[in-house]
């Protein structure tokens, strides 16, 4: 019946509780890894499940004496998040140990059992020093509460992870407060400036801890936790770090005791704590530095990314360096980049990826650099230098990417420009330096230093020049005069020498010599023409004739018949003709040149 | 018989006095020793011995060759002389070579004004001294003057004859053609070989005016050296040209120069630290 019960409500709880995640059983142990002989310490052991009772069994304290114990304190909380239950549970055994004697001694297992199943908890191990003698009796008796905390209860200290270093590597400051007595609260804490230094704070674990410090042991609580860099060489001391804290101490009234809580009285103090100075030597770094150091210090990798083997002209692009490795990849700068003359490079973009440890900064950064090509052919990138010094080796390292072989293919735009053999470079030729010219190896004939100018001989010259001119223009000009007569007397004597020439045709007309005839009324028709206007006999055609009758205005009739006149004695020379025409012909010839020369009188 | 013994007389005198005159001459011939002395200096200088190249480029100039090739190559060997000879002072012209380089471009340009390289060369010279800005000309002036320096006066000499025979030619045609075509050509021409005669004669006598203006100067010392208010040591130091200033001499006294700035200020100065260009 029992059962069936406990069966019933099992169901129950399967129902209620969807999700039930049933964890591994922890047993741990925990006791501080130093203590002090006449300090007693406290021992736990810690299940998380229910054990069953009166299993657990202490291993033997030995090299202590137990104070108290096993006393039992249980835990248990069910919480409710989103719907979803999940409980907690803890059962902690707690001894009180006293150490007697000086020494590293273990603390043996512990085992329990949990639903049947045995549990066992991992050996610990325990330093015991022996205390420093101090008069822990005068501080009981004596009067003032602070008096009863000596300098050396409470202290701050700086730790440094290192004390002599290279310029650039970096180290661990810790502050760490050292005490013995319960420390209510910490003000006023004035680090100094780390003027020489980078810095950076450093999340820490806050857990108290214990340490050994001059023979005695101390809680340590860590209060602040920086990075140092040095950014100069020599020696530097890092000036105290002042704080105040106030601490509480219990003190037996004596005079006043209380029935009920025994006269027992809770001072507060404040007591101002300050660190040693700490001195630090940084070395520089060794001579002989390669021109790419760029003070990076560390550990480092380069990786280059570089683009496609082959690229349009005028398309952007980038190549990019990742630096990683640890060291102060904050200071380091971007890696020189030589690209060829035609590519034009833009502003390096910088992407970092940096974790800042207890150890240092690790981590990487990359630099973009964006390019465009501007012309076609193919081209080699130099290799990529990135130099750093290794601290731990003293040495420079040098890391280069490989050369880089590109092929910038043409773009249509590229082609059309170099067709008439022009290169854009992206701007104007940068002028790079200037210096003199360099000498004439060839000397110009060596010029007289005599000057030209007013010279006898300039002078001879322009006298000679004007003096040639003038005979000239004189003699040209009296035959040019002459000439002017001897056409002026031919025009005068134009209708004379025609009026003879008809007077022989004439006479043949009346012979009735037809091809004399003709020749000579053709004659005398030219003649006439020739004579008076001065036209070379080779330039005498019909058209020259009629030109120059229209100019000097004789009617277009007369002077369709003076041609008309010329046409029918051209025919009639060669033709067999009648003898009645020669006499029409001749008065013709004789009215035309009558005609034109009443006009071209006037 | 007596004609011969004459003529081979007559011949043999002659020789003798050919080979001797030929000898004279080669001995001491200036003309090929100064040749002699300039493929020296273009070799030295080219193996940048730059001290040797001053001596024999000085030497061409002392044997009366000295002609704007010569001036400016003078020049540069200074220059260089003075920028790789930093010796014990440790800083560049020390023993005033600056100064000497700016005295020979300045004395190349004068022989040759339309030498580009030395005018070039001028420039960086003188971008080293404390030189002041010179006040400068209005546009039509510096015109002028470039058009000026495009050639020397001899050049342009020429130039203007050339230009004035072409005038009376053209004119000629002009006056006494017949044909209305070939006057109207003529008379253009005529016109513009008359401008141009104006021009190239004017250029000719501004350069010949330039040529022998011997009142420029330019300092030659170690550094810079004080010029004062009046020719006394003791007066007041009015200002401290470096080497290879350029500035115009007034006039003279002893010992003393009385010397205008380009930028229009007087004072006097030593007359051991400047020479005449």
């Amino acid at each position: 019946m029992k059962l069936f019960i406990r069966r019933v409500l099992f169901t129950f709880i399967l129902l209620f509780a969807t999700i039930e995640v049933w964890a591994q059983v922890s047993f741990v142990a925990d006791a501080p890894a130093l203590a002090e002989i006449g300090r007693p310490f406290r021992v736990e052991f810690t299940v998380d499940k229910e054990p069953d009772s009166n299993t657990l069994k202490a291993p033997d304290f030995e090299g202590f004496e137990v104070l108290a114990g096993p006393s039992v304190s249980t835990g248990h909380s069910i919480q409710f998040i989103n719907g979803k239950q999940s409980s907690s549970y803890n059962c902690t055994f707690t001894y009180v140990l006293l150490p007697t004697k000086a020494g590293t001694f273990s603390v043996g297992a512990a085992s329990i059992e949990v639903e049947g199943k045995s549990y066992t908890t991992e050996p610990l191990l325990i330093e015991i020093i022996a205390e420093k003698a101090t008069s822990d009796a005068d501080k009981q008796t004596s009067k003032s509460p602070d008096s009863r905390i000596s300098k050396d209860d409470i202290l701050l200290r700086l730790k440094l992870s290192e004390q002599d270093l290279y310029k650039g590597e970096s180290i661990r400051a810790s502050l760490v407060l050292y005490t013995r007595v319960g420390v209510e609260q910490i003000e006023n804490l004035e680090m100094p400036p780390f003027d020489d230094f980078w810095t950076q704070e450093l999340s820490f674990d806050n857990t108290p801890s214990r340490e050994e410090y001059n023979g005695r042991v101390y809680e340590t609580y860590k209060i602040r936790e920086l990075l140092l860099s040095p950014q100069r060489s020599g020696e530097i001391v890092i000036p105290a770090t002042t704080m105040s804290v106030i601490i509480q101490v219990v003190m037996q009234n004596n005079r006043h005791i209380d029935p009920i809580f025994g006269g027992r009285q809770m001072v507060h103090l404040t007591r101002e704590l300050k660190t040693a100075p700490v001195r630090i030597n940084v070395r520089d770094f060794p001579a002989g530095a390669p021109a790419s150091f760029n003070g990076a210090v560390g550990d480092f990798s380069l990786r280059a990314k570089f683009p496609e083997a082959s690229i349009k002209a005028n398309s952007a692009d980038q190549l990019a360096i990742t630096i990683s490795g640890e060291g102060n990849l904050k200071f380091i700068t971007a890696p020189r980049v030589i690209l060829p003359e035609s590519f034009e490079l833009y502003d390096t973009k910088i992407s970092d990826n940096i974790q800042v440890t207890a150890s240092g900064t690790s981590g990487s950064i990359t630099y973009t650099y964006p390019f465009v090509a501007r012309s076609a052919g193919s081209f080699d990138i130099e290799p990529i230098e990135f130099c750093y010094f290794n601290p731990s080796t003293g040495e420079y390292h040098t890391l280069a990417t490989e050369r880089f072989h590109v092929e910038i293919l043409d773009d249509g735009s590229a082609a059309a420009t170099n067709v008439i053999g022009f290169t854009d470079y992206g701007g104007a030729m940068r002028q790079l330096d200037r210096d003199i010219r360099y000498i004439h190896d060839v000397a110009k004939q060596s010029r007289s230093a005599q000057l030209f100018i007013l010279s006898p001989l300039y002078w001879l010259v322009v006298v000679l020049s004007v003096a040639l001119f003038i005979v000239i223009y004189v003699l040209l000009r009296r035959r040019i005069r002459l000439n002017r007569n001897v056409v002026a007397r031919r025009m005068k004597r134009a209708d004379k020498v025609a009026v003879q020439r008809l007077r022989v045709a004439e006479r043949y007309m009346r012979e009735n010599n037809r091809h004399a005839f003709y020749e000579e009324m053709l004659h005398a028709m030219w003649g006439y023409i020739g004579d008076k206007f001065n036209i070379p006999v080779a330039n005498l055609t019909k058209e020259t004739i009629r030109e120059q009758l229209y100019r000097r205005g004789v009617s277009a009739a007369d002077v369709e018949q003076f041609c008309e006149i010329i046409s029918r004695l051209d025919e009639a020379q060669y033709a067999p003709s009648t003898e009645g025409d020669m006499g029409s012909v001749y008065a013709d010839a004789v009215d035309a040149i009558s005609k034109i020369e009443a006009i071209v009188k006037r | 018989m007596r004609m011969t013994t004459y003529r081979r007389t007559a011949m043999l005198v002659l020789t003798a006095v050919a080979m001797l005159l030929t000898a004279v001459v080669r001995a001491a011939d200036p003309a090929t020793t100064a040749e002699a002395c300039w493929t020296e200096a273009v070799e030295a200088y080219a193996a940048k011995h730059y001290d040797k190249a001053v001596e024999s480029l000085e030497h061409i100039i002392a044997l009366g060759y000295g002609s704007a090739e010569v001036y400016y190559n003078l020049g540069n060997a200074y220059f260089k002389l003075g920028q790789s000879d930093i010796g014990g002072s440790g800083r560049p012209f020390a023993s005033g070579e600056l100064g000497r380089a700016i005295l020979n471009y300045r004395r190349a340009l004068k022989l040759d004004p339309s030498l580009e390289d030395a005018r070039y060369n001028l420039e960086i010279a003188v971008d080293h001294t404390n030189d002041t800005e010179a006040i400068p000309h209005s546009f039509i002036v510096r015109l002028w003057h470039s058009l000026r320096d495009m050639a020397t006066s001899n050049s342009w000499a020429w130039l203007s004859l050339l230009s004035l025979v072409v005038m009376l030619a053209t004119a000629l045609i002009y006056l006494l053609s017949q044909h209305i075509l070939y006057r109207k050509i003529a008379f253009f021409v005529a016109v513009t070989a008359l401008v141009l005669f104006i021009l190239t004669t004017l250029l000719a006598l501004s350069q010949r005016r330039a040529a022998n203006d011997n009142t420029k100067a330019v300092v030659v010392c170690s550094d810079t050296t004080p010029v004062h208010a009046s020719p006394d040591s003791s007066s007041k130091i009015i200002r401290q040209p470096s080497q290879g200033v350029t500035l115009r001499i007034i006039r003279e006294q002893t010992g003393w120069q009385e010397i205008l700035f380009s930028d229009g200020e007087k004072g006097w100065i030593r007359k051991s630290v400047v020479e005449r260009i």
